[in-house]
Order: structure tokens, then C-alpha cells, then sequence
């Protein structure tokens, strides 16, 4: 996967490598000046344990340097995306 | 500073002669390099751009000035043909 619109990103499910649904695409933070895609801002589903992640409020934050790949899903390392 | 990308979505387009190019529909991510590659512009202003099939066109984030309450882009002489023939 080389490049993606994002619009066609949203309500797209979040997947961990371990093959968890971690929840539901709700933004993406970027930094405008140098253009670079800081992180994905994901609604947890109900139920899941947020132990290790990056919580605001109820939403989590997850570096995009943790995306794999994008397709039917977004699959994130289970590792990086805990940072 | 990091904004949400959807803060993006219908700012107005201006090149940095104060002539309107659109706005911004959608932005295209590289996930491989992790940045922003292209901003999808629409509702083109129909003096500089006018396509046929196509709702809008692609910038490059590269000639992007500044992003404040609105996006200046840099201009070109000959991007914009019919402008430059006044």
C-alpha cells in the first residue's frame, strides 16, 4: 500500500497484529508545516483493555509508525502502537 | 503543531498572487514515508482550471507556503495559463 486517501480512512477498524479489534478510525493528527502523519485517533471498542496506550480522554492515540498496512482494516504493531 | 486532519477539509485554496484555486476535499497519506503526499482540491474557481470529467485536481503538499485559516500554495507562471494571458 503506497497512498491513500484520507476520507476513505474513516470508520475504517483498527486492527493489532496480535488480531485484536482495538477500535473504530476517528481522525488523524498531522503536523502541517513539515506535512508528516503524527498518529491515528481511534475510539476504542467497548470492553477493551487500553493498558499501555496513549489515552485522551476516551479516545486512544496511536503512532503512525505502529501502521502496517492499510486495507479492509488498519493493522498497527502491537508493540509500537503502546508508545 | 499537530492538527486534525479533517481541520483540512473545505479550507479555501489561494496562490500567494491572491487568486482562489478551490478547496480542499480530502488529503492523500503515503503510508509508507508517513506524510502528507497530495491535498485534493475542489469547487476549482473556473477562470484558472477548467476540467472535463474531473471534479478536482491533486496539489503537492511540496508547494504549500502556509496553512493558517486558509492554504496559500506558490505560484506558478505558466501553472494557470488563462490567468497569465490578461
Amino acid at each position: 500500500m503506497k497512498s491513500t486517501f484520507s476520507r476513505s480512512l474513516s470508520k475504517k477498524k483498527v486492527m493489532s497484529t496480535d488480531g485484536m479489534v482495538i477500535g473504530t478510525i476517528r481522525n488523524i493528527m498531522v503536523d502541517l508545516d513539515s506535512g508528516q502523519v503524527d498518529s491515528l485517533v481511534v475510539r476504542p471498542d467497548a470492553g477493551f483493555d487500553a493498558t499501555g496506550y496513549t489515552v485522551d480522554g476516551d479516545r486512544l492515540m496511536i503512532p503512525f509508525e505502529a501502521v502496517r498496512d492499510i486495507r479492509d482494516y488498519i493493522v498497527v504493531d502491537r508493540y509500537l502502537s503502546k508508545q | 503543531m499537530k492538527t486534525q486532519v479533517t481541520e483540512l477539509f473545505g479550507m479555501e485554496v489561494y496562490t500567494e498572487k491572491a487568486i482562489r484555486v478551490g478547496i480542499v476535499d480530502d488529503a492523500i497519506l503515503n503510508v509508507d514515508s508517513k506524510k502528507i503526499d497530495f491535498l485534493a482540491v475542489s469547487e476549482l474557481n473556473p477562470e484558472l482550471i477548467q476540467l472535463k470529467g474531473f471534479k478536482g485536481i491533486k496539489i503537492p503538499y511540496r508547494i504549500i507556503r502556509s496553512i493558517g485559516d486558509i492554504i496559500i500554495i506558490r505560484h506558478f507562471s505558466n501553472m494557470f495559463p488563462a490567468k497569465d494571458a490578461d
